[in-house]
């Protein structure tokens, strides 16, 4: 559908988890929308099996800073993000893994206490407000392991990591709950194990917005999907309500889109970084941020990577890239040295990227040891809550713009103590388990550029505490709704998508019934 | 700045900003290649076996590897400026005539130079992405046209027994009872 650019339309920002998912949820319910996404719409067969082809055909490389003493800054200086432009942003290349949030990790600051340097903050909304959200989420995804949907079964790197869960005692390990048919469902066929998930899945057994809710709101007729269309500002009128957004389009011509209700859903970076490039002289510190939290406690997830080679063949780029959990270690039990909990889940690399992040920057003989006994290596990864920091923070840039001359948004992180202890916890306690099964080598790998980005435009009660409120609605303008990652308040120890995609269902039926309601 | 793979793996920030200097200073018409002499292309070919050594590896990779360090090294004035420099500093050192420990050592001490970076930073890149290495490795690669792997030994590991893949029957209690559990412990000694 066309929608003419002068309509005062529902526009949403972004294709991704949260952005593809507030499509579906308005068209589904009759109410036309405008979709604006900076990348193009790739489909299926335009993937790429190849790692480092697939990055780059579709990875957000426009131009970022990074600062702070996280190790990424030394490692990718100017690439603090592994995050998609194209059509169903990052779920094009997320692997899969859905596991919900516990009822404590939605309310850190009253269970951790007060922890020194960290901005903990309660979420406005609890677990049990959020179940029959997660039940719809893990429905639309297709979670395995949920609602009748069959295990994927066991590939050769969750062997070694199964095995290793036993013998250390661990209890809590399965194939899932991972967001990847085992068995054809909604429309889409079980996975032939190809081994590429984190390249765009050219099966579709993978669910993603760009295969699923993007397909599904285009066939109602009521989406204006708008590829190639990258916004740089969002506009208000005199009583301060957003009514229109710049954009550039495929041709780079300025474009302006008239707005009754805008949906931000850039992302964890573009996300803030467009509120505050939307700084008027009613609004000097950018948009919706009254309260000086738009940018701020940034959360990436303490993440890191443990591999280890083994005397027999593993073969882990076979097959499913993340099809394993473990959730013993998910409890907050402050006597291990930090509060919040991690997952571990395997991981498993091509040949490509193993050699650049297995240990980046590193090179010589043990290095070339590990890698020649590629076959026989197996791989984890190891995911947990971070601490929120107010200056872990997106900012813009005062040096470098963007090809549109925008300014480009800076990610600055510091660790946490918190965050290292955790890390450092969990390196040991992943090398205990592959040393069960006999590792003879093992390389303990620092984090990736983020895959999950969160909590730079957070969820608060009160709205000198964050940027929106219980449903994502700014605090400040009651047109203007968050609706990505960045919303989340703080980021527990799960995968974040399915809470992104819960999040979203939520937002979408609140929004319309306000609009039915005619209060927007 | 345009993104590669390669100046995002070997940039440091300091690196970057000098490469841009110097290649404001435009020379790039001179027709200077460094490394191109036979001299000169041996010398990249040890260091890159230096830092990636593998005996299993044919001469193939390591050629296109070195090739590929030579092509990018001279992209710009800046970088040819820095290449030249660097395997001046190699030949000083008589690189050519260390042992393979006393070229380790060497390297150890020109780590993070803007040379180091450059020629540790693209083959990294172009080595390990090489078909014929990766057939040494035993990485298959894609396989979809080929129905996945799942008829192709995704699950062909033998020499562990085969685990369970559902969720352990007390699962959905486990997240409570023990964060009951903790809280209780907690609450105990706070009292
Ligand atoms: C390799 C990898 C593996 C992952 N695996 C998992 C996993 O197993 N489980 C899990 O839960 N999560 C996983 N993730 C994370 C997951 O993909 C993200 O959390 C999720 O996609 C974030 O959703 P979002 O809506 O916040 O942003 P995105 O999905 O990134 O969507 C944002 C969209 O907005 C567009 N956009 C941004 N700025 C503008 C602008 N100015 N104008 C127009 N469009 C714009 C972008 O192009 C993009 O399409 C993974 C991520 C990666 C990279």
């Amino acid at each position: 559908m066309n929608i003419d650019k002068n309509e005062n339309a529902i526009v949403i920002i972004g294709s991704g988890a949260g952005g593809g998912q507030m499509a579906y949820q308005l068209t589904k319910e009759g109410i036309p929308c405008v979709c604006l996404e900076a990348g193009p719409f790739l489909k299926p067969e335009d993937y790429s099996n190849d790692e480092w082809s697939a990055f780059l055909q579709m990875a957000w490389l426009d131009a970022r800073g990074t600062s702070g003493s996280w190790r990424v800054n030394k490692d990718f200086p100017g690439l603090p993000t592994w995050l998609v432009k194209a059509v169903g942003g990052t779920t094009t290349h997320w692997a899969g893994a859905t596991p919900r949030f516990l009822d404590y990790e939605f309310k850190t600051r009253t269970t951790y206490g007060d922890v020194e340097g960290a901005s903990l903050l309660d979420w406005p909304i609890s677990l049990k407000d959020m179940e029959p959200y997660y039940d719809k989420a893990e429905k639309a995804i297709g979670s395995t392991h949920r609602h009748g949907r069959p295990a994927l079964p066991a590939n050769n790197n969750y062997k070694v990591f199964a095995n290793g869960a036993e013998r250390v005692g661990y209890k809590y390990y399965a194939t899932g709950p991972y967001g990847t048919n085992a068995e054809p469902y909604d429309g889409r066929p079980g996975s032939i194990q190809d081994g590429f998930n984190f390249q765009g899945d050219k099966n579709s057994s993978k669910w993603s917005t760009a295969v699923s809710e993007i397909p599904k709101a285009l066939k109602t007729g009521l989406l204006d999907l708008r590829p190639q269309s990258h916004v740089v500002q969002i506009t208000h009128n005199k009583s301060g309500l957003v009514d229109a957004v710049i954009y550039v389009d495929a041709n780079g011509d300025i474009q302006r889109q008239a707005a009754k209700v805008i949906c931000v859903a850039g992302n964890s970076i573009e996300s803030p970084r467009l509120l505050l490039n939307s700084a008027s002289n009613m609004f000097p510190g950018g948009l919706a941020n009254s309260s000086d939290q738009v940018g701020r406690n940034y959360m990436r997830h303490m993440t890191g990577s443990v591999y280890a080679r083994f005397e027999k063949e593993v073969n882990f780029y076979r097959g499913e890239t993340m099809a394993g959990f473990i959730g013993d270690e998910v409890i907050n039990d402050p006597s291990r040295g930090f509060v919040g909990g991690y997952y571990m889940e395997t991981l498993a690399l091509g040949p490509a990227f193993l050699s650049s992040f297995l240990d980046p920057g590193a090179w010589g003989a043990d290095f070339a040891k590990m890698m020649d006994g590629y076959s026989n290596i197996a791989g984890m990864w190891l995911v947990g809550e971070d601490m929120p920091q107010a200056t872990n923070r997106v900012t813009l840039s005062d040096s470098i713009k963007d090809q549109y001359g925008m300014p480009a948004p800076n990610v600055h992180f510091d660790d946490h103590p918190n965050d290292i202890a955790m890390r450092n916890y969990a390196y040991e306690k992943a090398e205990a388990l592959y040393n069960s099964v006999g590792a003879v080598q093992i390389f303990r790998t620092p984090p990736y550029p983020s895959t999950h980005n969160l909590g730079t435009n957070r969820m608060s009660a009160r709205p000198e505490d964050g940027v929106v409120n219980k449903w994502g609605q700014t605090h400040d303008i009651k047109n203007l709704f968050v609706s990505d990652g960045s919303i989340m308040t703080t980021g527990a120890a799960a995968n974040p998508t399915l809470t992104i995609t819960a999040l979203a269902i939520r937002q979408g039926e609140y929004l319309v019934s306000e609009l039915k309601k005619g209060n927007l | 700045m345009k993104f590669t793979r390669r100046n995002f793996l070997l940039g440091t920030a300091s690196s970057t900003a000098l490469i841009k200097m110097w290649a404001a200073l435009n020379v790039a018409e001179a027709k200077i290649v460094a490394g191109s002499s036979n001299k000169e292309r041996k010398l990249l070919d040890k260091m890159v076996r230096t830092l990636y050594p593998h005996n299993t590896f044919p001469n193939g990779p390591y050629d296109r590897t070195t090739e590929d360090v030579i092509n990018k090294g001279n992209a710009d004035a800046g970088k040819m400026l820095m290449m030249r420099d660097g395997l001046r500093d190699l030949e000083k050192n008589s690189f050519g005539d260390l042992s393979f420990n006393e070229a380790t050592k060497y390297l150890k001490s020109i780590e993070g130079s803007p040379f180091f970076n450059h020629v540790r930073g693209t083959s990294v890149v172009t080595l390990y992405n090489d078909k014929e290495v990766w057939d040494v490795l035993g990485y298959e690669g894609a396989s979809f046209d080929k129905g996945g792997y799942v008829n192709r030994g995704f699950n062909d590991l033998d020499w562990l027994p085969e685990p369970r893949i559902e969720e352990h029957p007390d699962h959905a209690n486990f997240f409570v009872a023990t964060q009951n559990k903790l809280a209780a412990k907690q609450t105990n000694a706070n009292q």
